[in-house]
């Protein structure tokens, strides 16, 4: 079924079906009659189209119905599926949306004659509401990055012939990324309703815009030349051999557009960019890897929106492995939605060391403007598991790796301290106090008290060791007294001990050596020491030598013992002339 | 009678201050954990104003100027900060962590000022000195003379001759450096008691020839410029810069470290 999409009321226009058979009791569309009048109808037609391909032909016969309506009133209608009865089959057809705008003044009820007259008559007038070019866009509000469909559009008044163009200054779109969307070449003049007037409206370029700065964005006035026939009223006798008609040049221009960009709410991490609806997909080339192989992470971002502007997001791999550039492809078709279309991203990188390794999930986020917020879509985490490849190859690859330097990330001030503050005075120092000096002086005093203790001590020990010098010879007198009385009460054991003693007792004070120290040898060297003569010497060990042999063996009478005595006296006065100090 | 009451009154009255005393002590380690509490929920202005009362209290170390210089750097006045680490680093020339933090504010200070080279003894000699502070020195000077006076004693009364000799060298190289960390000792001593480096606290101050308004224009220094002080007159302070320029500004343009 097909009608024209825009009628004035009161105009005639045809309404036809078409069909691929032959059919009967065609049946239009009940409420039809309630918008419009039937004038005329059913006329069917028939055409038939032959064509031979390769020696093979088919044919293709068509029927029409053709009705002829008139509008009633204004508005906008829906046309109901009709239907028609093919072999005994009931097929519904479309349904079509008609517009009804009001009949344009001067054109009221154009009859057969007045058409005539008007094609006769000077031609509308170029410019104006008659001739005009347009851009449209389906957004003037929008985000920063929200994509943007800018028609550019010529309407031209039904009766102004449009022949040809001459000079076609399409906008420059400043401050958007633009993306044209394909179109076909010829352009095709479509019948539409703009300010409730019928133009012919052809379409000269489709752009997808994607606003890159805010604010309010201006697009600036076009232009372009066309060619329109106009009939001229005949001046002259010749004018009349000629057509009559002229072409003319005619410049239009456009009127400026704008359009508000907001600018986005403050961007989320992992943000790239992307404006639009989108949604990602991974794939990993291989889950089972040996070291140094090559493994490919393919990230896909399929959707509608700026993907062409989308920066490559990030993947946050283990350190040591092995990270290439991202290669990205993207593949984009700009259709009358929007553009559309995937970017494909392929991480290549080289696990370097065996080993279970997680690969994160990409965070992908993107701002829908639909809604008006960010929106995260992520792709699933994958586990890599590296197993050792041949040996020579890491040991290689090893030998060549250089070490990574330690990467300061930031810097800071250290952490304040934290424990006892350990406060003082200010100002106040151990250094240069009373008790500073003290201690110095403190010690050198105890030094000094020590040390004249010390001598002290000493010279009394050695007054001591001259004082029994001294008494020695009066004790010696004294024991050999004691020991003459020993003798006179025939006491052997006694008489010899108290000589024994006498003389022990007589050398140790006199030579200074303790009596448990002294013995017969230490004695001799020490006599030798003094110069003590060797007759006193040998007196002496021989009163030894007897004492102690008659101590315990009692030998001899009391002669012996008052030889002996004597003999002792005479040695001991001997060895206290000698015995110098 | 009344002698009594009076006796008693002094043995009330320094009970009073002895708990008083006790109490500010007290108040002041919780003065000190509050503004280090303050410190680790970021709320660097409150833990200034803590730090600062500790300092009211005519109490000082390190770390508390540590602390302090730490807050000021956070709460982004480079000036007060650069002044509490020099501070920190008189009491504690050792610490590495005030070296380092002085090191990292010093980097907001405008002007660069390359020090004149010293000699190598001489560094080695202020390397030697600021490896301890003053009472580190003093300690280890009076510990030294002790130990010299026991090589002392060693050769007055030992009667080996070997002992004498080595007692005898010791003793006087314990002496030696007995002298010379007592020096050491007073060098960081009067550090502290001189004070005669300073940090310029003006934006931006002209340094002038002489110490009056209409005297040349020497050059221009910004704020967290450390100084030494070698003069004063009125108002005004004669400085030198570690490069060796001197010049008069004045003293309101200057904090004493």
């Amino acid at each position: 079924m097909s009608a024209p999409n825009a009628v004035e009321t009161g105009q005639q226009f045809r309404l036809t079906f078409t069909l691929n058979k032959k059919g009967s009791n065609p049946d239009l569309p009940p409420d039809l009659t309630s918008n419009f009048d039937v004038l005329m109808g059913p006329s069917t037609g028939q055409s038939t189209r032959m064509q031979t391909i390769n020696g093979k032909t088919t044919t293709e016969i068509s029927y029409s119905y053709t009705y002829i309506l008139k509008a009633k009133r204004e508005g906008s209608f829906e046309i109901r599926p009709a239907s028609v009865e093919i072999d005994g089959e009931i097929v519904e057809s479309n349904s079509l949306k008609i517009q009804v705008v009001k009949a344009q003044s001067g054109q009221q009820q154009p009859s057969q004659n007045q058409q005539q007259e008007s094609q006769s008559r000077e031609s509308v007038s170029l410019g104006g509401n008659n001739l005009f070019i347009r851009l449209e866009l389906n957004k003037q509000n929008v985000y920063r990055g929200e994509q943007i469909i800018a028609t550019v559009k010529l309407y031209a008044d039904p009766n102004i012939p449009v022949s040809g163009f001459d000079e076609v200054n399409l906008p420059t779109y400043e401050g958007f990324y633009t993306q044209d969307i394909e179109m076909p070449q010829q352009i095709n003049f479509n019948r539409e309703v703009f300010n409730d007037r019928i133009y012919q409206v052809g379409v000269l370029k489709k752009t997808v815009l994607f606003p890159q700065q805010n604010g309010t964005i201006t697009i600036n006035p076009f232009s372009m030349t066309l060619l329109v026939q106009q009939r001229v009223r005949p001046r002259s006798f010749f004018d009349d051999f000629f057509s009559g008609i002229q072409t003319v040049k005619t410049t239009i221009t456009s009127s400026p557009v704008r359009i508000n960009v907001k600018d986005l709410p403050p961007q989320p991490a992992n943000y790239y960019g992307g404006v639009g609806n989108f949604n990602v997909t991974s794939e990993l080339s291989s889950a089972d890897v040996t070291t140094n192989d090559a493994v490919t992470l393919k990230l896909t971002i399929t959707g509608s929106g700026n993907i062409r502007l989308i920066r490559n997001p990030q993947l946050q791999l283990p350190s040591d492995f092995e990270i290439y550039d991202p290669r990205a492809t993207d593949n984009v078709r700009a259709t009358d939605s929007g553009m559309t279309g995937s970017k494909t991203v392929e991480y290549l990188f080289q696990p370097r060391f065996e080993g279970d390794y997680v690969i994160p999930s990409i965070p992908f986020t993107f701002f829908n403007p639909a809604s008006g917020s960010y929106v995260t879509r992520s792709t699933p985490e994958y586990t890599l598991r590296v197993t050792k490849g041949t040996g020579d190859q890491s040991a290689s690859i090893i030998g060549g790796r250089h070490r990574e330097d330690l990467q300061l990330i930031g810097q800071d001030i250290r952490y304040i301290k934290q424990g006892n503050p350990m406060l003082k005075i200010k100002g106040s120092t151990f250094f240069g106090t009373p008790a500073f000096y003290s201690l110095y002086a403190g010690t050198a005093l105890l030094f000094i008290l020590l040390f004249i203790i010390y001598r002290k001590k000493a010279r009394e020990n050695a007054n001591a060791a001259l004082m029994r010098n001294k008494k020695a010879n009066r004790m010696a007198v004294k024991r050999l007294k004691e020991a003459a009385r020993f003798m006179k009460q025939n006491n052997n054991e006694a008489f010899h001990e108290a000589i024994l003693k006498a003389f022990w007792g007589y050398l140790s004070d006199k030579l200074g050596i303790a009596v448990a120290n002294l013995n017969r040898e230490t004695a001799v060297e020490n006599l030798k020491s003094k110069n003590v003569d060797d007759p006193v010497i040998t007196n002496f060990i021989e009163i030894m030598d007897h004492c102690e042999y008659a101590r315990y063996a009692p030998s001899g009478g009391s002669e012996a013992r008052s030889e002996l005595y004597k003999k002792a006296e005479q040695t001991m006065s001997r060895l206290e002339k000698q015995i110098k100090r | 009678m009344t002698k009594y009451i009076i006796h008693r009154l002094i043995l009330t009255l320094s009970g009073i201050v002895f708990v008083l005393n006790a109490y500010a002590r007290d108040s002041i380690q919780v003065i000190w954990e509050k503004a280090n509490a303050f410190y680790a929920t970021e709320e660097y202005q409150k833990a200034v104003i803590e730090y600062e009362q500790i300092l009211d209290a005519g109490q000082e170390s390190a770390k508390l100027y540590f602390n302090l210089g730490n807050a000021y750097y956070k709460a982004g006045d480079y000036n007060n900060a650069i002044l509490n680490y020099e501070r920190a680093k008189l009491l504690a020339p050792q610490d590495e962590d005030i070296e380092f933090n002085l090191r990292m504010a010093n980097q907001f200070v405008v002007t660069g000022i390359e020090a004149l080279p010293q000699p190598f003894f001489v560094r080695w000699k202020n390397s030697i000195i600021n490896r301890y502070p003053a009472d580190s020195w003093a300690a280890i000077s009076a510990g030294l003379f002790m130990v010299f006076l026991l090589l002392l004693g060693a050769f007055l009364f030992s009667r080996s001759a070997s002992v004498k000799k080595l007692s005898f060298w010791f003793g006087i190289l314990a002496i030696l450096l007995t002298a010379f960390t007592f020096s050491f000792a007073a060098r960081q001593k009067e550090k502290i008691d001189n004070r005669n480096h300073a940090i310029i606290f003006c934006p931006r101050v002209t340094v002038k020839s002489a110490p009056s308004e209409n005297s040349t224009d020497l050059f221009l220094l910004y704020e967290g410029v450390k100084v030494e002080i070698s003069d004063s007159l009125d108002s005004w302070k004669e400085i030198r810069l570690s490069d060796g320029n001197l010049g008069w500004l004045p003293d309101s343009c200057i904090v004493k470290i």
